[in-house]
């Protein structure tokens, strides 16, 4: 009896209850637009001009990406102004791309925006983040009619490839981490605009939390050689042995780095051990008819390790120069170090160290051909 | 249900009910806690282990002397009627604001990085009314229940390969560098993560194999300590300093690390099957609040107790004060867990110098 008392107090109170509940306001995926790329121009010291690219499924739509730019201080703030102007609502889930012009790279303060991305529980790691010449918006909003889009464009272009492994790939993790760690500068892709078609130019390195120069494609594969990356790119080298000028070109497949420090603040002394394996593609010069010997693929190797080994030391001792670390050798110092350390240790260690290198090439094939 | 009177609990039961307890919230922002330490903290946990084993042979060798009474009848005994139910009630003030206090991180932690767009009191609602589904089963459901959630939620140290891969293992050197201020930040504020294990102190009577119940409940923890090592130690080879000091959930981010084309948020993954951790912890304390509340009670065999702490925790959960107070409360509570760790060396103490009076 008691419980059949509960029971019909208990449903009463449940179907009227239901009369309380709010409306939610849930929005539905339809009216959802998942940025994919981001674009950031340095306008002034407080300002910045805040571009998003947003895909368009809408069949009926002629461009398959919406764009929106605005004049902002806070990239929240200017979410807000852009959703405005949206007719779906900003969410950053599927964001790929973050692309920054040099000017704000250099002037503006990119760990900011970074740093909010990366506070953004919604924003996933696979974020690239790229620095870009002239006019970001310009990239985003430009037509390519080959391409599917800008976004998918953008993507693959920045994402890794054999071709390309001179390019650091750094995504928003990458980015926060080699920003906030003292011992190395942050290195990221540079991207020029040339008509239809975008193209990687080179490496942006910072010096702090600024844009410091940038380097070139071939340099920029000596960073990543030196910082253990395992797959390098195809790299191209001018010899000059006394036999001419001579042309060379060698597939890497695989490299591996040693680094041995002396320990010594004082006069800091580091020795690199670089062994890299690879095919030779081409070759062009005096020597091609003679490139059938073992022996002779050995002399070629022995001029090819001479000639790494000037241009990676010439290269360390410009970088040194400039107190830029973006290989991180501070790192073997600092692991021996007891106490805090600081960057201001890094830039004081990095334009004292003395840098010997060692290259050891090994040629294992020259193709199929005899 | 055979829960309530003689001894239940086997030896895998004993095992993993040490293990499960002490892995909650706790090990999610571990290697943040232990951030004062920088790069050197990875070793910390395995300290932490020394210290637990130690505590855990004082509590063991004081049930070995009562092996029928849990801690509520051995403060009882020890200290008098009067002096020992007063103590008995701050120590299910304690666990009941403790559990609040873990649900309170996990659902803050829901709502930061999963379900933006929700207020929590659905969440904590449903949360609650599992916890007293398993509560109620006694003692051996709890332990079962950690069997169970050790070997779904063990999956997950798959998700961290990825940052091995590109961690730099360089940065466990150089070894012990650190202020002794430092390692006492550290200590203060990473012991917690692993607290837990002092709650053999209330289920020891229902062991079956009491003689080597330090022996199972060693293995347990130390298969924790080792979670929590490897943790710390994964975390400090993906992460530069800073992040160390700033990312909250660090293990979350570890996650995110994985690539995977067809999941954006591997994180998400977590947090899901982290509520199994959260119950198992959770559950067991709720229990021994619900023992400590009936040696309060003239009739036992009641089974109200369980809802008044759950309303209990719903309102702490929920309390219409400010963030920071609540914080406070927390934290105060988690320094009363440490009063807990070390109280049975206290009543050792006692134990000795009133041997003759209270043997039983």
């Amino acid at each position: 009896m008691k419980n059949k008392h509960l029971c019909i107090i208990s449903f009463l109170i449940f179907v009227l209850l239901t009369g309380c509940s709010k409306k939610e306001l849930k929005v539905p995926l339809e009216d959802v637009g998942m940025v994919d790329s981001m674009a950031f121009d340095y306008i002034d010291e407080n300002q910045m001009r805040l571009t998003v690219a947003i895909p368009q499924y809408s069949p009926d739509a002629e461009k398959d990406t919406q764009t929106f730019s605005i004049t902002t201080d806070l990239v929240s703030s200017g979410i807000v102004e852009i959703e405005k102007q949206s007719d779906k609502k900003i969410v950053f889930n599927q964001l790929r791309v973050v692309l920054v012009n040099e000017d704000f790279a250099r002037k503006g303060n990119v760990r900011k925006i970074v740093q909010h991305l990366y506070r953004n529980a919604e924003v996933g790691n696979k974020v690239l983040i790229a620095v870009v010449k002239d006019n970001a918006e310009a990239i985003l909003k430009g037509d390519y009619p080959d391409k599917p889009s800008i976004n998918f464009y953008l993507n693959n272009l920045l994402e890794p490839s054999i071709n390309t492994a001179f390019n650091p790939n750094t995504n928003i993790h990458d980015f926060m981490y080699s920003i906030t760690n003292p011992v190395v500068d942050t290195v990221l892709p540079y991207v020029e605009k040339r008509g239809e078609k975008l193209e990687i130019k080179g490496v942006a390195i910072f010096k702090g939390n600024h844009m410091h120069e940038v380097i070139k494609p071939e340099e920029a594969l000596v960073i990543q050689a030196l910082s253990g990356q395992k797959n390098l790119a195809p790299l191209h080298l001018d010899i000059n042995a006394g036999r001419g000028e001579e042309k060379v070109m060698i597939d890497l497949i695989e490299s591996s780095v040693k680094k041995e420090s002396n320990k010594n603040m004082e006069s800091p002394k580091l020795t690199i051990f670089l062994k890299i394996k690879g095919t030779l593609s081409e070759y062009k010069g005096e020597r091609e008819a003679h490139l059938f010997t073992a022996e002779r693929i050995s002399d070629l190797e022995k001029d090819v390790n001479k000639q790494l080994e000037q241009d990676i030391s010439e290269f360390l001792a410009r970088l040194n120069k400039t107190e830029v670390d973006p290989a991180g050798l501070s790192e073997e110092f600092r692991m021996y170090h007891h106490g805090k350390w600081t960057s201001k240790k890094t830039r004081e260690l990095i334009r004292k160290l003395d840098v010997n290198v060692h290259v050891e090439t090994s040629i294992i094939s020259t193709g199929t051909l005899k | 249900m055979n829960t309530t009177k003689g001894k239940v609990l086997n030896r895998y039961h004993v095992i993993f009910l040490a293990q499960s307890i002490m892995i909650g919230t706790g090990i999610l922002s571990l290697p943040q806690k232990l951030s004062p330490m920088g790069y050197t903290q990875s070793f910390m946990p395995l300290l932490f282990g020394v210290i637990a084993s130690l505590t855990l042979f004082a509590m063991v060798w004081l049930c070995s002397k009562f092996p029928n009474d849990d801690l509520f009848r051995m403060n009882e005994i020890l200290l008098g009627k009067w002096l020992g139910k007063f103590i008995n009630l701050l120590v299910i003030i304690q666990f009941i604001v403790f559990s609040a206090g873990i649900i309170s991180n996990y659902m803050h932690l829901i709502q930061s990085t999963a379900l933006q767009e929700q207020t929590i009191t659905m969440p904590v609602l449903c949360f609650l009314l599992l916890l007293i589904y398993i509560v109620s089963g006694g003692i051996k459901s709890i332990a079962r229940f950690c069997i169970m959630t050790f070997f779904i939620t063990i999956g997950l140290f798959y998700f961290t390969r990825w940052a091995i891969e590109k961690g730099d293992p360089s940065h466990f050197l150089p070894l012990f560098n650190f202020t002794p201020k430092e390692f006492y930040e550290a200590l203060k504020q990473g012991y917690f993560s692993i607290l837990g294990y002092e709650l053999i102190l209330f289920y020891f009577p229902y062991i079956i194999d009491q003689k080597k119940a330090f022996r199972h409940s060693l293995i347990g923890i130390w298969i924790s300590i080792f979670l929590c090592f490897i943790t710390t130690a994964i975390s400090v080879m993906y992460y530069s300093e800073w992040q160390l000091k700033n990312v909250e959930f660090s293990v979350l981010n570890l996650f995110k690390a994985g690539e995977f084309t067809f999941i954006e948020r591997i994180d998400i993954i977590g947090i899901t099957l982290w509520v199994f951790l959260i119950l198992s912890s959770i559950t067991a304390y709720v229990w021994c609040a619900k023992r400590g509340m009936d040696t309060f009670l003239k009739k036992k065999k009641q089974s109200y107790q369980l809802y008044i702490i759950a309303l209990i925790i719903f309102f702490i959960v929920k309390m219409p004060f400010s963030r920071e107070f609540q914080e406070k409360l927390f934290m105060a509570s988690n320094y009363v867990g440490y009063v807990l760790v070390s109280w049975p060396v206290f009543l050792i103490l006692i134990y000795v110098i009133r041997k003759k009076q209270v043997q039983v």
